[in-house]
């Protein structure tokens, strides 16, 4: 499965770093591949819970140390529905 | 158009709210709001329209700043004397560095009214206007310090068959703050579609109860006619 978007947000912090992934998300079509580089800690941590949150599914979270040290890279899938959840 | 880095920087915060997404910014972005009606909740409805990043907004308010206006929350004593609706134009471009703030001129093209009426005779007449003009609406009423906001979309019932008497209080500052934010709110739900919630209807605030029902077209009112079924030219 080839990612249709690379992202690398690794010279953000929250909230930046799940808004751009989000608008990316919502960019795609249903099935297609996000790519992420992030950073250890808050962003490799939140970011596949908040997508999954949402209705996406998470491919591939792992270590991608010849991008530097630290460095994570995820695979997001967009979800099918593709509906952002609205207010009550 | 996408958003820019700078807006996607800006919006952060809301884009990130249940509803809302990129494509929710651009309608924000790209809706021409007309705030009329010289009420107290003028000030803090172009604050909040401005902050959840509207575009453009046209100001009507011909009246001048006095001590007693109401637009303590966005006018200083320096303003006094000068046309309220100028001053509310400069205060909706600091309030949002984004925002298209102008005096409204006839002939413009709004996409949407908030009408902040200085009395309900005058939102009502307002009201009528936006609706034969097919344009959607959110009327704030100030009641002492609450009051009601009547969200009418586009051939739902209108605001005179959703409005009801208040306590007829005379109108506070703060009542004006909490309707005007309200009010910005209501519109915002309405232009974004980022609420599942009925749209028609009007929220009562009163003693800091609020109470939420949807609106119903009277028996016999002029809402009901050709415009409501959208054959009026």
């Amino acid at each position: 499965m080839i990612p249709a978007v690379h992202l690398d947000l690794r010279a953000h912090a929250c909230p930046i770093t799940w808004v751009k992934a989000r608008i990316a998300l919502s960019r795609l079509a249903p099935g297609e591949v996000l790519e992420l580089l992030l950073r250890d800690g808050e962003a490799r941590e939140n970011i596949p819970r908040s997508a999954e949150e949402e209705g996406h599914e998470v491919l591939r979270l792992a270590p991608a140390p010849e991008e530097g040290p630290g460095a994570w890279r995820a695979w997001l899938a967009r979800g099918a529905s593709g509906e952002v959840p609205s207010w009550p | 158009m996408a958003l820019s880095e700078t807006e996607v920087a800006r919006w952060s915060r809301q884009l990130l709210l249940p509803g809302m997404g990129e494509a929710s910014q651009e309608l924000l972005r790209g809706a021409r709001v007309r705030v009329t009606g010289g009420g107290l909740a003028t000030a803090p409805a172009i604050y909040y329209l401005a902050a959840a990043g509207v575009g453009t907004i046209w100001i009507e308010d011909s009246d001048p700043v006095t001590p007693g206006c109401g637009a303590g929350f966005a006018l200083g004593p320096e303003d006094e004397g000068r046309a309220k609706g100028a001053a509310l134009v400069e205060f909706g471009r600091w309030a949002s560095g984004f925002l298209a703030a102008d005096p409204y001129r006839a002939g413009s093209r709004p996409t949407a009214l908030v009408v902040c009426g200085s009395s309900l005779d005058v939102s009502r007449a307002i009201a009528d206007e936006a609706r034969l003009l097919r344009l959607p609406h959110v009327v704030a009423d100030v009641d002492g310090q609450g009051g009601a906001v009547t969200t009418v979309p586009v051939g739902s019932p209108c605001y005179s068959c959703g409005s009801r008497p208040g306590l007829g209080a005379a109108p506070t500052a703060e009542g004006g703050a909490a309707m005007g934010a309200l009010a910005a709110l209501e519109l915002v739900l309405l232009l974004t579609g980022a609420s599942t919630e009925p749209r028609a209807r009007r929220i009562e605030v009163f003693r800091g109860t609020p109470l939420v029902r949807a609106t119903a077209r009277q028996a016999g009112c002029a809402c009901a006619g050709p415009a409501a079924a959208g054959l009026a030219p």
